[in-house]
């Protein structure tokens, strides 16, 4: 004897189907190349920087201009990506939003700390000024800290959500490194910056890379 | 058996249908959103009037009113815990997204208790605020949610052109543009809908 069937109610159904979509979202679908982008980005205007202050010499001009010039490919990348796919997922709205929120806040935490770094600059000065040497508090030395919290933010809750534990543990870690670089030199923070992004973004991205291709390659022979 | 395709019509309902169902469940949540609003935003005009008006030394004292939040969502928390529902994956976002932010309060708590609290500490905050709120409303596609989250990092930007005890006020209105307007606003959209 059969069983009747059981009549789901329309919020059993909703949640049935939410189940559903649950199960199927972990698709990764990114090609990784703006990771791997900004993870080299900024390693190398860290260590770039690193080398000025350890060796001693200045670039004619600020490394950390090449961040603005990313912009540019970053635009490519995302033109490029958005043709190419058929439909957007829900997911990629989720991401879009938030790493162009982070994008936005990277803007504005550039405008507060340089405005932090200008009203402090005056005092700074004048302690020198009067002690005859340079004051022990130096803002500039808590720079790298605030930029780590922000690149924690979306790189551990993208890890999170897409279930994908590179980029979780590079979020972890940002936050991690966050935290040692406000008991360590600007030298050492340097380094646990471009440590940080290459964990965080570069490796994940390459991971990526290789993950979008095998699916490419997979379903160009299921073509055949 | 063959598996049903959904019609590009019925996949853009379903959309609609989580989106709604979210939206509905950010609106019963809406209580998380008014505490920490409320709070935060009695403490910020607290504090401002305990330094600025009464020249009182520990004003800052006043920030201690987040142990009634925490004990409030731990106890909330808890209680949600015990009603389990399917949960979507709009749902699971914005756990996911107030969870990073939460970390994000806490290692920039770390920050300033290491760079001293008595510097500019709102404009980080309100920035926070700002990118907690316009991700929520994105993803929900609720439009106050959104702008509320912009106009916190329009005061983000004011509030470094003002004094620390002005950057209070920055803070509250940061809060109540971006927390507790767009919760307000969502609960009585609902009760309507509902209605």
């Amino acid at each position: 004897m059969t069983q009747p069937e059981k009549q789901l109610s329309e919020k059993e159904s909703l949640d049935l189907i939410a189940l559903m979509i649950n199960k199927a979202k972990d698709t990764r679908r990114d090609t990784g190349i703006a990771a791997i982008m900004w993870g080299a980005v900024i390693a190398i205007c860290s260590l770039v920087r690193l080398s000025e202050i350890h060796f001693g010499y200045k670039l004619p001009f600020d490394i950390y201009l090449l961040t603005f010039a990313a912009v540019i490919p970053q635009i490519y990348f995302s033109v490029k990506e958005k043709k190419k796919r058929k439909a957007k997922a829900y997911g990629d709205v989720f991401f879009d939003n938030m790493w162009m929120a982070f994008g936005i806040c990277i803007f504005l935490m550039i405008f507060i700390t340089g405005s932090m770094y200008s009203g402090l600059k005056p005092v700074m000065d004048e302690y020198q000024q009067l002690t005859g040497h340079a004051a022990p508090f130096n803002f500039y030395e808590y720079n790298s800290s605030f930029f780590l919290l922000l690149y924690g933010l979306p790189t551990f809750v993208t890890g999170v959500s897409m279930k994908f534990k590179p980029m979780l543990w590079g979020g972890l870690l940002c936050w991690v490194c966050c935290i040692i670089t406000l008991y360590t030199t600007v030298k050492i923070d340097l380094i646990l910056t471009a440590v940080s992004s290459i964990f965080a973004w570069f490796i994940p991205g390459l991971i990526m890379e290789k993950d979008y291709r095998k699916a490419k390659m997979g379903l160009a022979a299921a073509n055949v | 058996m063959k598996e049903e395709n959904f019609s590009p019509e019925q996949n853009l309902q379903l959309i609609q249908t989580m989106i709604s169902k979210t939206k509905q469940d950010m609106s019963d949540n809406s209580i998380y959103f008014l505490v920490w609003g409320w709070l935060t935003f009695f403490a910020c005009t607290g504090q401002f009037v305990l330094k600025h008006i009464y020249n009182y030394e520990k004003h800052y004292l006043v920030w201690l009113v987040v142990i009634v939040g925490i004990i409030f969502s731990i106890y909330q928390g808890r209680k949600e815990e015990r009603i389990k529902r399917a949960t979507t994956y709009i749902d699971d976002s914005i756990k996911y997204l107030w969870s990073g932010m939460a970390a994000s309060f806490f290692v920039l708590g770390m920050i300033l208790t290491r760079l001293g609290w008595g510097t500019v500490v709102f404009p980080f905050f309100i920035m926070l605020y700002g990118l907690g709120t316009f991700v929520s409303g994105s993803i929900i596609r609720f439009r106050p949610l959104v702008i509320g989250g912009i106009v916190a990092w329009v005061l983000a930007i004011g509030s470094t052109f003002v004094s620390y005890d002005y950057q209070m006020l920055f803070g509250a209105a940061a809060i109540l543009v971006s927390y507790i307007i767009p919760a307000y606003l969502l609960r009585s959209r609902n009760k309507t809908a509902n209605n």
